[in-house]
């Protein structure tokens, strides 16, 4: 008979933090069989995926790496025009500056109401001083999604009143617009971990949100999963999120061979915005649509996102709810 | 991260110069990586972007409705900055 190993409490920078105490923890988590394969949901009028890793988006055209773009991910910007201290101007952001690096390749979706686009959430933030925010969350059980560290728990802002836990996240699964095929749900149950709450690092930048529905059954969710640097680096990463740079609530997807990998990160240059924060950085593996970072960094010449590793793992199989 | 964060305050307007609410304002790049995250406008049109260390900054702001706006500044560590920032329909 299979045995399944038991996961055990991570320690050092990936402890697990709650907002809430233990006891409303527990209280507030449903019990139910933890598995790391994703599902469909209800009724999910799935799109079979390419042969290649990515998704078969209308419209979508995937840029394979070239020496040229490479280049382009390895060399150091340019900083000997920067301007003076103090100094604000407006005009075009410097080329090596922006996320998106050259051309944009992002696609909206637009059937947002069908998995795995439902399985993503556009998330409204407010922070403890009542800022506002947008990012991005992935159902990884029913009552459970995993977004960045710092969309749950703000740290080293440097504003009064503005650190720690969110007041609330507004859920919306499937958003397109206007348009929420699933609603709504008010969320103020959140994880992360000692290494982001305590230390700010971004190698730690993880969390997840806990709502009191289980919309996650109906919109599905996804796998997840730990991969050899190998694995990785002969991964396509797909990103699908919310980000700002375009129509408030619109869904946009990219996807590009994965870059390059530390023990911690993953680095990628497939194009994102602010808003992005939290998106699952995901494989396709025999169909089935499987987490490998939590999307977090945009960067000068890459995007880089939290990896799945062990501990991160062990933590998502105790969130998911 | 090196130094206190700088903060870079504003105000985000219509072309008659009304504040707009729910605009969204997120870095597009930066001296490091940067939390990939967006702030809303407040009901004065209003945000608070944090930035981690000494270094320029690019900042952008879109509504819908609008043409989205870019904005370069460089920010000392601890140094709080101003910006108006008009958007064009």
């Amino acid at each position: 008979m299979p045995t399944r190993r038991k996961p055990s409490t991570p320690t050092g920078g990936h402890t697990p933090v709650s907002n809430l105490s233990k006891e409303a923890a527990q209280i507030s988590a449903v019990k139910a069989p933890v598995s790391n394969p994703p599902s469909e949901g209800t009724n999910p009028k799935t799109i079979k995926p390419r042969d290649d890793g990515a998704e078969a988006v209308k419209g979508f055209k995937m840029v394979e790496a070239t020496e040229a773009t490479l280049a382009d991910l390895y060399t150091a910007p340019d900083t000997s025009e920067l301007s003076d201290i103090g100094v604000a101007s407006f005009g075009p952001p410097p080329p090596a500056t922006e996320t998106v690096h050259g051309p944009d390749d992002r696609v909206q979706i637009t059937t947002t109401a069908v998995y795995p686009w439902r399985a993503h959430a556009s998330l409204l933030i407010t922070a403890a001083d009542g800022s506002r925010w947008i990012g991005t969350g992935w159902f990884i059980g029913p009552h459970t999604l995993m977004t960045a560290g710092h969309v749950v728990y703000i740290k080293n802002s440097g504003v009064a009143g503005r650190d720690g836990w969110v007041r609330n996240i507004d859920v919306m699964p499937g958003r397109n617009g206007s348009s929420l095929p699933y609603g709504t749900v008010k969320s103020a149950n959140f994880h992360s971990v000692i290494g982001w709450t305590n230390s700010g690092d971004e190698n730690f930048d993880y969390g997840a949100i806990v709502i009191p529905t289980n919309l996650g059954s109906t919109t599905g969710w996804f796998g997840f999963g730990v991969f050899s640097d190998g694995d990785l680096l002969a991964s396509v990463g797909n990103i699908s999120g919310y980000p700002g740079d375009k129509p408030a609530g619109t869904q946009w997807y990219d996807a590009r061979r994965i870059a390059s990998v530390n023990p911690r990160k993953v680095f990628y240059d497939i194009d994102t915005f602010g808003g992005q924060s939290g998106s699952a950085v995901y494989r396709i593996i025999s169909g089935g649509r499987y987490g490998i970072a939590i999307h977090a960094y945009g960067g000068a010449t890459t995007n880089s996102g939290t990896r799945i590793v062990r501990p991160v793992f062990d933590n998502m199989v105790a969130w998911k709810a | 991260m090196a130094g206190k964060p700088g903060l870079i305050s504003g105000v985000v307007r219509d072309p008659n110069g009304k504040p707009i609410i729910d605009a969204r304002v997120y870095f597009t790049g930066g001296p490091e990586p940067l939390p990939d995250i967006a702030a809303l406008t407040n009901s004065n049109g209003e945000f608070t972007l944090s930035a981690p260390s000494a270094g320029t900054y690019s900042i952008e702001s879109n509504a819908d409705g609008f043409s989205p706006k870019a904005a370069t500044v460089a920010v000392a560590s601890g140094q709080r900055l101003h910006l108006d920032i008009r958007l064009e329909r």
